[in-house]
């Protein structure tokens, strides 16, 4: 685990939330990598919660990912200053957008390093999904990973169930079937 | 246009949803129907804008501020997006003292399970979206594996992949 300051950690959110192209479940996905995976700032289950709670907060769910995020490994100015990193800079390429997009669209060099950029984003989701599983998996709680796993994703996929929906009714089977080591 | 009445409106909008587009149908209703100080072809941009440029879909609200009311618009509709995401403190500080409990724990773990879930579900639709040859599969697989095996900064994935997207277009 590596030593976090206030610079580093605003870095991280400035970086990934400017770098990470296709809305806010790829960038959630490449902060998990950042703060839970490299890092370990975050434990797994403190990003879950996070997680969660930021689908319910209302407004752009990684916004208030990020100001859990930082505020939970170092406090209120460190979130303030993640909401800011992760907004700022992409409101102004949006304005920039705004004026000329059509510009940009037509680039074929820039669409083909956006491409690239956006293929690379499924792998990090998938890495994400991986991340969540795996200690699941490890500490022999098998059964109720994949079934959990497996439900939610038909669920949201097949049956376009709402995420809130879906995470709620996720929490209620918790409460009642418990894993290995928490019986 | 009034600015704090411009970034109230945008409030309302981003505040009653519960994910990057679903404030659409507010900003339509209040500014394009109600209000006529937008147009359906500017929303379409403003979307557009807000999907292509890094970061979050929701981001559009900016791009729906500058159409209104130049940069300070823009500047509105920015502070818009960010002044729900601080409500998350409050609970996360609450909720946070009660996660030991067992009977929380074992909530908390169905819930990452149903999230590993839910992003696979997500990763469907962009995946069909963005894996459009052989190229882009190998990149996609490249930095899953390099990202499980390696733990390394997303940083170079995103690096490599634009270079690896420009090298098969040149090549």
């Amino acid at each position: 685990m590596s030593r976090v300051s206030l610079k580093s950690l605003t870095w991280i959110f400035l970086r990934v939330g400017n770098l990470t192209f296709g809305g806010g479940d790829p960038t959630m996905a490449a902060l998990q990598s950042e703060l839970v995976g490299s890092r370990r700032w975050l434990s797994p289950e403190q990003y879950a919660l996070i997680y969660a709670l930021a689908r319910i907060t209302p407004g752009t769910n990684v916004a208030a990912f990020s100001a859990a995020a930082a505020w939970r490994i170092l406090g209120w100015v460190a979130a303030v200053l993640a909401v800011l990193a992760m907004t700022v800079p992409s409101s102004i390429f949006v304005i920039l957008l705004t004026r000329g997009y059509q510009v940009s669209s037509s680039n074929t060099l820039a669409s083909a390093a956006i491409g690239g950029m956006l293929a690379a984003t499924i792998g990090m989701m998938a890495t994400g999904a991986w991340q969540l599983l795996e200690p699941r998996m490890r500490e022999g709680d098998r059964l109720r990973a994949g079934v959990l796993f497996a439900a939610s994703l038909i669920a949201s996929l097949r049956f376009s169930m709402s995420p809130i929906l879906v995470l709620g009714l996720a929490a209620l089977v918790g409460l009642i079937w418990r894993g290995p080591a928490e019986k | 246009m009034n600015l704090l009445l411009l970034y109230l409106l945008l409030l309302k909008a981003t505040a009653t949803s519960f994910s990057g587009l679903t404030s659409l149908p507010v900003v339509r209703h209040d500014l394009i129907e109600t209000r006529h100080m937008l147009t359906d072809r500017q929303l379409n941009a403003a979307v557009a804008a807000g999907r292509t440029a890094p970061g979050p879909n929701g981001l559009y609200i900016v791009s729906v501020g500058y159409f209104i009311a130049g940069i300070p618009g823009a500047i509105a509709g920015c502070f818009a997006v960010m002044t729900p995401a601080f409500l998350i403190i409050p609970i996360l500080h609450y909720l946070g003292r009660r996660a030991d409990r067992p009977a929380v724990k074992s909530a908390i773990q169905a819930v990452m399970l149903a999230a590993a879930g839910l992003v696979i579900s997500a990763t469907v639709p962009l995946a069909k979206d963005a894996l459009t040859g052989t190229l882009a599969i190998a990149i996609a697989l490249g930095s899953f594996l390099f990202l499980v095996l390696t733990r390394k900064d997303t940083l170079w994935v995103i690096v490599g992949s634009a270079i690896a997207g420009l090298a098969g277009k040149l090549l």
